[in-house]
């Protein structure tokens, strides 16, 4: 049941922008750098020994800003998908299960995320090779830049999908995100309990994995939350 | 035109989304509470309300006021977009062009209530840490009006997407890939003085020099924001002339 479910979410989410913009903002995080090492190249080079570290440095700055905002598009996206038709009831009246819906659309963001991630381990791997900056590659530091922030996002994914599914008004969970990029433009100010500075991987032990596997826990906590309330609501 | 406007703030305040100006307060108090700035520059001889200042209008004016003015537009095009809305709207004796006037009419006084809103929160702020020094009450209002002129090419940029995109998320992702970028853009000399999007740091960076009306130079206002707005607004006036409802 959940194959062909998937199946449709991938049919509807069809030329409506949504892989585009999966695309978009690994390549865009990139691009910026690009842009910033093209017109100040020396200066930056100049600031750190370590030109990999200090380049994937620049690169996850922009990071978790996209991911959060990407997170609030995409959600977004797929919930007026139904929003807009009142299709909410079709899908529903169809011999599906509530649960099993909820999971087929959160399926499919995670899959356009994990994607989006990697298209920015390539990129970023491609553009530092480019640029020259040492001989020894950091492949596992590249790879932890790229998929880390990933894992730690899943409750942001897991919060903004609920808030989007059950909201009738889209101006609310946009909203949300917008919130939710302050938080993470302003995670050095954080405390460490708060969702949105997780995908900037800072916390006070200094161990990025504590905020994968936290992402990973609430996450999946956050997700079923979600998808029990979803399933309790009336479909109007 | 005055039937026009009533007409929509009716229709908006019973979308119960008017409630969305506090947003821009709420980020005020949630950056000016969180910095502490305060503790680096223990010594200096500056007006303690700089300080807030310059934290407070870094965040809000950089990310958070050209997002959620995107929101604003979606937020006024909302009714419009749901079964029909344009087709009975249009249906009455009204003309679209003023139609579209009275729409971002309503978003910029929205903008404005929101500007003085923060303004509030500024306020609140030094209250709660404190301070003692003088209110630098000419600065501060340079940066609130400066602020909201920065947005009007904005706001008619994402009126135009939010009559385009029925979704709410398509104008959004507009709005986000332009505004990212501005980042950057304002660490540059070159580029970030002509960044349209860049404009509502500028003008309400309260560093910059003051011996203008603004805090950026006429020509630059004139030409950035002034030429963006003109642009943006005939784009989508001309577009809602022609669209198909």
């Amino acid at each position: 049941m959940i194959g062909k479910l998937l199946t449709s979410d991938f049919l509807k989410i069809k030329r409506k922008g949504l892989w585009f913009l999966t695309a978009l903002g690994p390549i865009g995080v990139v691009a910026l750098q690009m842009v910033n090492y093209g017109i100040r190249r020396d200066y930056l080079l100049e600031q750190s020994e370590d030109d990999w570290g200090y380049y994937l440095l620049n690169v996850h700055s922009f990071t978790p800003l996209a991911i959060v905002l990407g997170i609030a598009i995409l959600t977004s996206f797929i919930a007026s998908i139904e929003n807009e038709t009142n299709a909410w009831k079709q899908l529903i009246a169809l011999p599906v299960s509530k649960l099993t819906v909820y999971l087929s659309k959160f399926t499919v963001l995670a899959i356009l995320l994990f994607l989006s991630s990697t298209i920015l381990m390539l990129m970023t791997l491609a553009y530092g090779v480019f640029l020259d900056l040492g001989d020894s590659t950091p492949y596992m530091e590249i790879a932890k830049f790229a998929y880390y922030p990933f894992f730690a996002s899943l409750p942001i994914l897991a919060l903004q999908l609920w808030i989007a599914s059950v909201c009738h008004n889209q101006g609310i969970p946009i909203t949300v995100g917008i919130f939710g990029v302050i938080f993470a433009y302003s995670s050095f100010v954080l405390p460490d309990w708060m969702i949105w500075k997780w995908p900037s991987l800072m916390n006070q032990w200094d161990e990025p994995v504590i905020n994968v596997m936290l992402g990973v826990g609430i996450g999946i906590l956050l997700y079923i939350i979600g998808m029990i309330d979803f399933a309790r609501r009336d479909v109007k | 035109m005055g039937s026009i406007l009533s007409a929509e703030w009716f229709k908006l305040r019973k979308s119960k989304m008017v409630p969305l100006i506090f947003a821009g307060p709420i980020i005020g108090l949630f950056i000016g509470l969180t910095s502490n700035l305060e503790s680096n520059t223990q010594g200096l001889d500056v007006n303690h309300w700089y300080i807030s200042l310059f934290s407070m209008n870094l965040t809000y004016a950089l990310l958070f006021l050209p997002l959620i003015a995107g929101v604003f537009a979606s937020v006024i095009c909302r009714y419009e977009h749901q079964s029909g809305g344009w087709k009975q709207l249009l249906a009455l004796p009204v003309t679209r062009g003023r139609v579209f006037v009275a729409k971002y009419i309503l978003i910029m006084i929205l903008m404005m209530a929101m500007q003085l809103l923060y303004l509030c929160s500024i306020f609140a702020v030094g209250m709660m840490k404190g301070y003692s020094d003088p209110f630098p009450m000419e600065i501060v209002w340079k940066s609130i009006v400066g602020g909201w002129v920065a947005t009007l090419p904005l706001v008619a940029l994402q009126l135009w997407m939010s009559i385009m995109f029925k979704s709410f998320a398509a104008p959004f992702a507009v709005n986000v890939i332009f505004t990212l970028p501005s980042i950057l853009a304002i660490n540059s000399k070159t580029i970030g003085p002509y960044y349209p999007w860049a404009q509502p740091f500028s003008m309400m960076y309260i560093g910059g020099n003051s011996d203008d009306a603004f805090f950026v130079p006429w020509d630059q206002l004139l030409t950035v924001v002034g030429g963006g707005f003109v642009l943006f607004f005939l784009g989508g006036y001309l577009y809602f002339q022609r669209k198909a409802v």
